[in-house]
């Protein structure tokens, strides 16, 4: 949409990198999680995201496949907006069972933020998204509900807690321009708005943490990348970099 | 209610008349193991196809062609669930035994995955000849199956795998329209898949072959084998690609094309899990599972511990 203003667009690219990449994240477990039914789990809720960044990407774009795979894979490090949360690789299912919680949570209330956009996509993809989120979260919680009254894999489901939490607060980091999106009414409040409910989901779910003494890891927020995004985007422009004018 | 035979001639006799066996009957224990290995070979394969697709579903080169490989692998896993629940219930071994006999080397899956995917072109070629050749195989024991929870779940996989054929070669005519690199690179592809793909029907089968006496199979692999050089010959050349078999000829009489002689020593070796990547993808898969055993013990003790509340 051109109508669109240099703030909204910040914000829609932020969400949509985000959603581009925990889609991306999901799909490397297809296969290697713990059990059959997580394979197709992490099958369908890798689907679901990669969905939402291409609709995001649409509104900022329009639908043409090439137009959208131009914006999702081809600019520079420098112009992605996405958070170090879903940049990261991780190696261990706990942690990506941790990370998949601790993100889809506040993706819940992010919709909510562009649940009354200005901007009617916006608004019309909010509805559908959750649609398919309240799966998601069943799926993390179900698990969740589970492990974490087992000593053994409490354990380790608090330790990733505990290495992931600075980095899942530095995700509230605004989009630059964040303001003016909301004055404009693209989006009803800042994303760091929700952090507080977001906070209180994590004491119910994981036990009440010293918030106090947990800071946002500064380095992860949207204006640098990760050290894992360098090879991530490697490999899923491997193909695509062979020649750009190839059609696949 | 629980069906039996008095013996093998009756039973044979029952499968002749179009009989179809239910995972309750007091089948002959031959049928039993024999329609199990099957089973359990089909889910197997699943397994590992799936396997054989993730290494690429991160590098697919487009957003919205991602989602479309990753529903098709999300279905492979969904055969190898239903075909392990079906081949569970006839309580030979569990699921997590089959699983774990996999990922020790200790039972067998098709050949096609035995071979390592190294590029995007090998990729397609694989969805689009091998799920060629899996589909006739299946439609094929799914035309007159006589063990009746497979036949039912075959039907499902069958009209799945259509769509499945359809997306590879919906990819494979992209890339034949496509630029000197693609159609050179889905040439080499061709090169290393072709005899894989056609050795997946198998050698000839056996005159006394028990799974076609037992209406499992109804067609012979060989006779497979004939009809699926027939359709992928001519459409593979029609767009200027050329099959890597120096024997291959149409034959005017009969009006087909005929394979130069088959090397089987490839497809035994794949049969003894010493195929050119096995090793490297049963460890794999055989250090995922171990890795994440910890979720699976949780889970079982969280299990256990509710039915102990349940029955307190």
């Amino acid at each position: 949409m051109s109508d669109l203003s240099p703030a909204a667009r910040e914000v829609i690219l932020a969400f949509a990198d985000d959603e581009h990449l925990m889609g991306q994240q999901h799909t490397e477990w297809i296969g290697v999680a713990p059990f059959l039914e997580e394979d197709l789990a992490f099958a369908s809720i890798g689907q679901d995201e990669l969905g939402h960044a291409a609709l995001l990407f649409e509104v900022l774009v329009g639908g043409d496949d090439a137009a959208i795979d131009a914006i999702a894979f081809f600019r520079d490090a420098d112009e992605w907006r996405s958070c170090a949360l879903v940049e990261c690789t991780l190696e261990d299912w706990g942690d990506t069972l941790v990370r998949h919680w601790l993100y889809d949570s506040a993706e819940e209330l992010r919709w909510q933020l562009f649940a009354g956009s200005s901007v009617q996509a916006l608004a019309d993809i909010a509805v559908r998204a959750e649609s398919e989120e309240r799966f998601h979260r069943r799926h993390g919680d179900a698990l969740l509900d589970a492990l974490l009254t087992v000593d053994d894999a409490a354990g380790r489901l608090q330790t990733a807690l505990g290495r992931l939490l600075p980095m899942a607060l530095a995700m509230f980091d605004g989009a630059a321009g964040e303001a003016d999106a909301v004055s404009e009414g693209v989006i009803s409040g800042p994303f760091a708005s929700c952090a507080d409910a977001w906070k209180q989901r994590v004491d119910d779910r994981f036990g009440a943490q010293d918030w106090a003494s947990i800071d946002a890891d500064p380095s992860a927020g949207r204006t640098t990348r990760h050290a894992d995004f360098a090879p991530m985007l490697d490999r899923i422009r491997e193909v695509l970099d062979l020649d750009r004018s190839a059609v696949w | 209610m629980v069906r039996s035979w008095s013996s093998m001639e009756e039973f044979e006799a029952f499968l002749d008349d179009g009989g179809i066996v239910e995972a309750e009957d007091d089948m002959p224990d031959e049928y039993r193991t024999a329609v199990f290995r099957f089973i359990e070979l089909h889910a197997n394969s699943e397994q590992m196809g799936g396997l054989t697709e993730r290494d690429w579903i991160p590098r697919t080169p487009g957003l919205r062609h991602k989602m479309s490989v990753i529903a098709k692998t999300q279905d492979e896993f969904g055969h190898a669930h239903l075909l392990y629940m079906v081949a569970a219930d006839m309580g030979i071994k569990t699921r997590t035994e089959m699983l774990e006999d996999l990922f020790a080397g200790k039972s067998r899956f098709h050949n096609v995955f035995h071979y390592r995917v190294k590029t995007w072109a090998q990729q397609v070629a694989v969805a689009f000849l091998v799920d060629a050749a899996a589909l006739a195989s299946q439609q094929a024991v799914f035309k007159n199956c006589s063990y009746g929870p497979y036949r039912r779940i075959l039907k499902r996989i069958i009209s799945e795998e259509g769509f499945h054929m359809r997306l590879g070669e919906d990819r494979m005519m992209r890339i034949a329209q496509g630029t000197e690199m693609q159609r050179e690179m889905f040439q080499d592809a061709m090169n290393d898949w072709w005899w894989p793909a056609l050795q997946l029907f198998g050698p000839d089968s056996k005159p006394d072959d028990k799974l076609l006496r037992w209406h499992i199979k109804s067609e012979r692999n060989e006779d497979l084998r004939h009809k699926w050089v027939q359709k992928f010959v001519p459409m593979l050349q029609s767009y200027g690609f050329s099959i890597p078999d120096p024997g291959l000829h149409y034959d005017d009489e009969t009006k087909q094309w005929m394979c130069g002689p088959i090397d089987w020593e490839p497809l035994k070796k794949t049969f003894a899990n010493v195929g050119p990547d096995s090793e490297r993808r049963i460890n794999e898969a055989s250090s995922h599972w171990e890795t994440s055993a910890w979720v699976r013990d949780a889970l079982d003790e969280h299990a256990r511990s509710q039915a102990s509340l349940t029955t307190a």
